[in-house]
């Protein structure tokens, strides 16, 4: 999937995170805050960079505030943030790619 | 609760209990924001925020609400909206205690003061934009200007300015001015100088004269210009912006019309120098200024303004009209 814009989704609440999503020449660059990186930094990472591939996203800046999320509501985040910065809202392959 | 976006101006009830709640919260509001967020709890407000260009202000909770995360919420949906309205890059100037909180909402620290600090949305971005800027050995100089729209007064403060460094960059101020575009006020400066050999011509990236970094030169509040606070981004040219480009002199025009320019000229002459940065006041060519051109040009006088701009000027002008 093709990032066309800078988007976001998410907020800064409590167990939730704001994922923002960028046009980028090569590559994924993936930039994570969280209070508890310590911990579950390469959780987050992870569920992040799966997420990205599923989407078939192969190039992309992808900034996380996480505010401790679960790892279900990271994978909402992404794929929303995704869907908006590829312009894809409206024609979303429920069940298929979003599952 | 519930949080809702508003357009300035706010209907007038909620425009009453905002300002009752910034001034319970020692703010006031200085009438710039383009979107306000009103966050209620039972019909009652109970935090706010607005966002006024790039800049991310009026933020405050009632003391009763506190730490309940009404704060996080309200920059939540004042980020979600501007990203909706295309506007990607945020800053953010709060007091030095609230760094922390800050800090960890996504805002990385572009330069701090004695009372304020301010942020923004992108980690590095002052370092990227400085990266981008071509550097020169010898004595560098620097012009910050509106230029809306660019002048020969603005052309004659950079011939002096180029004949006393080796090289100049010039600095267009990024935010919307109040008739020429940035894009179009870039292109007229670079038109109008590309004559003149080492006058480097850039965008200043929303990092000096911005809405974000000294409010008070857009709100144009001139009753008040004995408050005019210019130190932040003063600071910011100072600390973080002349050391990485080696620029050690900057100059300005005389300001015999704005009590805001003037205050801000007076304020370099103090703190520049104490940063080993000389500052000079160039005199006014007479009888030319951007403000006046502008005037002609609402009047339909666009024939008058012939002898105030460069040529390059008076296309882009004839091109709108």
């Amino acid at each position: 999937m093709e990032i066309k814009k800078t988007a976001v989704a998410g907020t800064l609440e409590s167990s939730d995170c704001m994922v923002t999503v960028e046009p980028a020449k090569k590559g994924i660059e993936l930039e994570l805050e969280s209070a508890v990186i310590r911990q579950y930094g390469r959780q987050i990472r992870k569920v992040a960079l799966a997420t990205l591939k599923r989407l078939g996203v192969r190039n992309a800046r992808v900034s996380i505030v996480d505010k401790g999320a679960l790892d279900c509501t990271i994978k909402a985040r992404v794929e929303c943030a995704v869907m908006r910065a590829a312009e894809h809202e409206g024609r979303i392959n429920w069940g298929g790619m979003i599952k | 609760m519930g949080i809702s976006i508003y357009d300035t101006p706010l209907p007038e009830r909620q425009l009453s209990e905002y300002l009752q709640l910034l001034e319970t919260c020692g703010l006031r509001d200085e009438g710039d924001a383009d979107i306000i967020a009103l966050m209620t709890e039972d019909d009652r407000l109970v935090a706010c925020g607005a966002l006024a260009g790039h800049t991310v202000k009026q933020l405050a909770v009632a003391p009763d609400a506190e730490g309940q995360g009404a704060m996080a919420a309200v920059l939540s949906a004042l980020i979600s909206e501007a990203y909706a309205r295309g506007v990607h890059r945020l800053f953010l100037c709060t007091k030095p205690e609230n760094l922390r909180m800050f800090g960890s909402m996504g805002f990385h620290i572009v330069i701090e003061t004695k009372d304020a600090v301010l942020l923004e949305n992108r980690k590095g971005g002052l370092d990227s934009f400085l990266e981008s800027i071509p550097k020169y050995d010898g004595v560098c100089g620097a012009v910050v200007c509106n230029c809306d729209p660019f002048t020969l007064g603005h052309r004659h403060l950079i011939e002096y300015a180029v004949s006393h460094c080796d090289d100049l960059y010039v600095f267009a101020v990024s935010e919307k001015g109040s008739m020429f575009s940035p894009q179009e006020r870039l292109e007229m400066i670079r038109k109008g100088t590309e004559d003149i050999a080492n006058c480097h011509v850039f965008e200043s990236d929303l990092y000096l004269i911005s809405r974000a970094t000294f409010p008070a030169y857009f709100i144009r509040d001139e009753s008040r210009a004995d408050l005019v606070k210019s130190d932040l981004d003063i600071e910011l040219f100072c600390r973080r912006i002349a050391p990485a480009l080696n620029i050690s002199r900057r100059f300005a025009g005389e300001e015999p019309f704005s009590p805001v320019t003037r205050a801000y000229n007076e304020r370099m002459k103090e703190l520049l120098p104490a940063n080993g940065i000389s500052f000079e006041e160039i005199p006014r060519l007479a009888e030319i200024s951007a403000g006046r051109v502008r005037s002609l040009i609402e009047s339909g006088n666009i024939e008058k303004i012939r002898e105030m701009v460069p040529e390059s000027t008076y296309e882009v002008i004839q091109r709108r009209s």
